[in-house]
């Protein structure tokens, strides 16, 4: 066991959750939105550090993107998204909270008790990598990767016709 | 032990936690989608753990994390499709307002 994986996964581990813990208790929405931006490019870390580079990069790049359009719709949607006014946009915060406790307590038994057993096998290269990525997702996986594309198709179209104004002749 | 292993399935639980009381207390529509992005953040989170410390040779492993990040991006877009509707309908997304949604 080499001690810098261990570190840089931990800092980046409590940044992920910090930033997560942040998201919901700014009252601010574009903080919130930033929050999350820098909690799931934490995760994105978590995965160079976990010699996934090209998920990493992935990831951060898509959650880059996907957290601006996020706050573009805070501003847009919210009634007060600076947080000004100090209103309080939460609801059963007892239930909430016990919930995610027990989920938390739950899946941490479960990982401490588990007795997962080494040693840690080698992995190949970044270029290797990503060349069995290909190799896999053109091969064995072809199919689930076509209905990814499938639904992710399906669902713009899905999207877009829910959001686009309804015309005069479509009321009733 | 693992201990890489344990610390990123730790990371994994406390963010599916905090995902989950965030999905459950808010009342905006865009809040409840940030809480679910964090939960499906801690099953990318393990399933990189899972391959890295267990099963480097498995690459579908890999694909099922490309699958979760596509099905992160369509939640959001369904999302906000539905945003944008329930805005210009009611001129809110607050989901103490969508009372007639429940069955």
């Amino acid at each position: 066991m080499s001690l810098g994986p261990v570190l840089f996964l931990a800092f980046f581990g409590i940044a992920a959750i910090w930033f997560g813990v942040v998201v919901f208790r700014t009252q601010s929405m574009v903080r919130s939105a930033i929050a999350l931006l820098f909690s799931q490019t934490s995760v994105g870390a978590m995965f160079l550090v976990m010699q996934a580079e090209f998920l990493g990069v992935l990831q951060i790049m898509m959650m880059a993107t996907e957290m601006s359009v996020m706050a573009i719709f805070m501003v847009m949607f919210m009634m007060d998204p600076g947080g000004m006014g100090k209103m309080d946009m939460t609801h059963q915060k007892r239930l909430s909270l016990r919930a995610g406790g027990i989920g938390l307590v739950a899946a941490l038994v479960v990982i401490w008790t588990a007795g997962w057993q080494g040693p840690v096998p080698e992995v190949p290269g970044a270029d290797e990598q990503a060349r069995m990525l290909g190799r896999e997702i053109l091969g064995r996986s072809m199919f689930i990767f076509e209905s990814a594309a499938l639904m992710i198709l399906t669902a713009m179209i899905a999207a877009t016709m829910v959001a686009v104004a309804p015309q005069e002749r479509d009321r009733p | 032990m693992i201990p890489e292993l344990m610390i990123a399935l730790s990371v994994g639980a406390a963010l599916f936690g905090v995902g989950l009381y965030g999905a459950l207390s808010q009342t905006n529509l865009v809040m409840i989608l940030m809480g679910v992005e964090l939960v499906l953040a801690s099953a990318l989170v393990n399933t990189v753990a899972f391959w890295r410390y267990l099963h480097p040779d498995v690459t579908a492993a890999k694909m099922y994390v490309l699958i979760v990040m596509a099905v992160m991006a369509l939640e959001m877009a369904v999302g906000f499709g539905i945003a944008v509707a329930r805005f210009r309908a009611r001129g809110s997304v607050e989901m103490e307002e969508a009372r007639e949604l429940k069955g």
